[in-house]
C-alpha cells in the first residue's frame, strides 16, 4: 500500500486532508462515540474548515499550473469539470440519503415524521423537491457540504485568474466574506431555510487555500513567515478556544453562572457564515502546523500518516464515500446501539475509505504508468482535487 | 408490613404511573436541575401559579390517546394532586409545525390576558431542526423572548427536542440542541433536556416509543407523556428549592 502514497508532495497537507475526511465520516454518524474524540471537540472549527481550506489548496496547485500551461479558458473548464462531477455525486448521495430515510422510517415506523414534518419532501411533493434538489435549493441534513464545495469550485472558475494578484484575490474574497457576514446575504433555499453553510463567507478559506498554494510562473506562493510571538499567540488563542469549546459543550451551567456576561457573546458563534472566531482557528492551525511540523517528519512516511495522507491524496472519492458510508453506519446505530456495533460501524468504515483510497491510487498509477502512445509528452497530472 | 400497604396505596393512588422509580420515572436526577424559579416559588408560598405550555402540536396531545395525556394536562393534574389548595391555571398552546417565532407571538398574546403566567414552559426547536431552519434565527427569537419574560419577573423553562433514534440518525439535531441550551442558560432559564431524558428511558427500558410495537403505541406515547410531566414537576421543584435556598 505505501508504494501508493505519492511522496513527491507536501505530506502534511495530505495528512490532514485525510485526516479531516475521516473526521467528517466519524460527525456526519450521529451518535458515533468517536464524534466525542474529533478535534470539534477542543477546538472552535471542525473538519469542514480543514477539508475547504485544503480543498482550496490543491486547486491553487493543479488548476494554477493548467492556467499558466493552457491557459485560463482551459482551467476553467477543468475546473467546471470538476464542477459537473461533485454534482452528479452529490444527487447520487441525495437519492441513497433518500432510500435511507425511506428505509428508517418504515423499519422504526416513524413515518409520522415524514409527513408531519416535512422531513421527506419526497414523499409529500415529489416532483418540485426533485427540481428542487436539482437546483441545490433542498439539502436536506447531512447533505450540505458537497453544495458548498460546488458553489465556491463555480466561483473559484471565474475569479482564477486573480491568483496572479494574491493581495487582490484576498481582499476581495475577505470583503465579499464581511458582506455575507454583516449584511446577511446567502443563497436562498426552498423553504426559507438558508443554506446551511453559505458559499459567499466560506468562499474566503478556500482562497486563502489557494493563495497559499499557488506559485505564480517565476515567483513564490504567499508565505506568512514565522515569528515567535506570532506563534505564542496563535498558542494562546487556540488554547483560550480550547478552554471556550469545552465551556460551550460540557460545562456550560457552569460558564452561565460564572460568566453572565461573555454568555451571549458564546452562544452567536455560528458556523452557517464562518464565524470570525472559526476563521481565525482555522488560519492559527494552519500556520503552527505549517511552521512547526517540519515538511520532513520521519513520522509522516510511517503506516498511520501513510494510510492518512493516500485519503488525502484521493480526497473526491473518499469524502463522497465518507458521507454514503455514513449512512449506513446510522441505519447500523440506529438499529443497535452497543458497543459491539460502534466497533463494526467504526472499523468497516475506515477500512472502506482506505480500501478506496488503494483502489483509486492503484488505478490512477496504472493509468499514469501504461501510456499507450509513449511518443507523446506524459499527460498532465491529474486534479488533485 | 405498613410500608407495603403504603406502597400498594401509592401505586393504586398514581394511576396509571410509575412511582416505584421515584421522582421524573427514574430520569438521571443530572437532567432534572434548574436554576433557581423564583416566580414559581413565590406563586407556591401565596398560592396561585399559572403556567403556559407553548410548542409543537405534540404538547396538545398528538399521537396520545386523548389531549388529557399530554404531558401539560398530566403536568396539572399532578400539581393539583400534590396541592389541591393551589389555585393553579394551565394554558396550552400549540401549532402543528410552528418556529419559535410563531411560538413567541402566542406568549405574546397570552402576556396580554388579564392573568400573566408564573411560569412558561417553551417547547421549542423541533420544527427549526427538522426543517433545518437557520439556527441563528431561532437563538435570537428564543433568546429575546426569554430576555423579556425574565425582565416581566416570569420565570422559563425551555424543553429542548425529543430523542428518537430516527431523529438522530436522519436530522442533525445536535447543533440546535446545543443551540437552546446555551440561550436558555445565557437567559436565566431553565433547560430541560428532553432528548437527554428520554435517551436515558430508551437505555433503561422504561419508557421507548420507537421500539413499542404498533398496538401499544398509544399507550406508550401516553406513558411518555405521563413521564415527561413527572420529569418535569421534579424539575420544576429543583428550581423552587434553587430559589428558596
Amino acid at each position: 500500500m505505501t508504494s501508493l502514497v505519492r511522496l513527491d508532495r507536501d505530506l502534511r497537507v495530505d495528512l490532514v486532508r485525510g485526516f479531516a475526511l475521516w473526521v467528517i465520516f466519524v460527525n456526519h454518524t450521529p451518535g458515533n462515540w468517536l464524534g466525542f474524540v474529533t478535534p470539534r471537540n477542543y477546538t472552535l472549527s471542525d473538519a469542514t474548515e480543514a477539508f475547504v481550506m485544503l480543498a482550496g489548496y490543491a486547486a491553487g496547485i493543479a488548476y494554477g499550473a493548467a492556467m499558466d500551461r493552457q491557459g485560463w479558458f482551459f482551467a476553467a473548464t477543468r475546473v467546471m469539470g470538476r464542477v459537473f462531477t461533485l454534482y452528479v455525486a452529490h444527487i447520487f448521495l441525495l437519492v441513497v440519503f433518500t432510500a435511507q430515510v425511506g428505509l428508517s422510517a418504515a423499519r422504526l415506523d416513524s413515518a409520522a415524521y415524514l409527513d408531519e414534518l416535512h422531513l421527506d419532501p419526497f414523499a409529500t411533493d415529489p416532483y418540485r423537491a426533485l427540481l428542487e434538489a436539482l437546483l441545490l435549493r433542498y439539502q436536506p441534513s447531512f447533505l450540505n457540504i458537497l453544495p458548498l464545495y460546488i458553489a465556491i469550485l463555480a466561483m473559484f472558475a471565474v475569479a482564477m485568474p486573480l491568483m496572479r494578484y494574491p493581495r487582490l484575490m484576498l481582499a476581495l474574497s475577505a470583503g465579499l466574506w464581511a458582506a455575507a457576514r454583516v449584511f446577511d446575504i446567502t443563497l436562498p433555499s426552498w423553504r426559507g431555510e438558508d443554506w446551511f453553510f453559505n458559499p459567499l463567507a466560506w468562499q474566503l478559506l478556500f482562497f486563502i487555500g489557494c493563495a497559499l498554494s499557488y506559485r505564480p510562473p517565476g515567483g513564490a506562493p504567499l508565505s506568512v513567515p514565522w515569528r515567535r510571538w506570532a506563534g505564542v499567540l496563535c498558542g494562546a488563542f487556540l488554547g483560550a478556544g480550547a478552554v471556550l469549546t469545552v465551556m460551550i459543550y460540557f460545562h456550560w451551567d457552569y460558564t452561565a453562572a460564572t460568566l453572565p456576561a461573555f454568555a451571549p457573546y458564546l452562544a452567536a458563534i455560528d458556523k452557517a457564515s464562518l464565524h470570525p472566531l472559526r476563521l481565525l482557528t482555522m488560519l492559527a492551525l494552519t500556520y503552527l502546523i505549517a511552521h512547526l511540523l517540519p515538511r520532513n517528519a520521519a513520522w509522516l512516511r510511517s503506516l498511520p500518516g501513510r494510510v492518512f495522507a493516500l485519503m488525502g491524496q484521493q480526497a473526491l472519492p473518499v469524502f463522497c464515500a465518507g458521507i454514503a458510508l455514513s449512512f449506513l453506519a446510522r441505519v447500523g446505530l440506529e438499529a443497535e446501539d452497543t458497543w459491539w456495533m460502534q466497533i463494526v460501524v467504526n472499523l468497516v468504515g475506515a477500512m472502506a475509505l482506505v480500501g478506496l483510497a488503494m483502489l483509486t491510487a492503484w488505478y490512477g498509477a496504472e493509468k499514469r504508468g501504461a501510456p499507450r502512445t509513449p511518443r507523446l509528452p506524459s499527460p498532465p497530472q491529474p486534479d488533485r482535487n | 408490613m405498613r410500608r407495603i400497604l403504603a406502597l400498594l396505596i401509592g401505586l393504586g393512588l398514581s394511576l396509571p404511573a410509575l412511582a416505584a422509580q421515584g421522582p421524573g420515572c427514574g430520569a438521571p436526577t443530572e437532567w432534572l436541575q434548574s436554576p433557581p424559579l423564583r416566580a414559581v416559588a413565590a406563586g407556591l408560598t401565596a398560592g396561585h401559579l399559572s403556567i403556559l405550555a407553548v410548542g409543537t402540536a405534540s404538547i396538545t396531545g398528538a399521537g396520545a390517546s386523548s389531549p388529557a395525556a399530554a404531558w401539560p394536562a398530566r403536568l396539572e393534574a399532578l400539581l393539583r394532586d400534590r396541592r389541591p389548595d393551589l389555585q393553579l391555571r394551565v394554558e396550552v398552546r400549540g401549532t402543528r409545525g410552528s418556529t419559535a417565532t410563531d411560538q413567541w407571538h402566542e406568549i405574546e398574546d397570552a402576556l396580554r390576558g388579564s392573568a400573566p403566567p408564573t411560569l412558561v414552559i417553551w417547547q421549542a426547536g423541533t420544527t427549526e431542526a427538522l426543517r433545518s431552519l437557520p439556527m441563528e434565527d431561532m437563538a435570537t427569537t428564543l433568546g429575546e423572548g426569554l430576555e423579556s419574560l425574565h425582565a416581566r419577573g416570569i420565570d422559563a423553562v425551555v424543553m429542548g427536542i425529543q430523542f428518537s433514534r430516527f431523529l438522530r440518525a436522519n436530522v442533525d439535531v445536535d447543533p440546535y440542541r446545543d443551540a437552546l441550551r446555551v440561550v436558555a442558560a445565557a437567559n436565566h432559564a431553565g433547560f430541560f433536556s428532553r432528548y437527554d431524558i428520554m435517551r436515558a428511558w430508551a437505555e433503561a427500558g422504561t419508557v421507548d416509543v420507537e421500539r413499542a410495537s404498533r398496538e401499544h403505541r398509544t399507550a406508550e406515547i401516553d406513558k411518555l407523556n405521563d413521564c415527561l410531566a413527572r420529569a418535569l414537576a421534579a424539575f420544576i421543584r429543583d428550581g423552587v428549592e434553587e430559589a428558596r435556598r
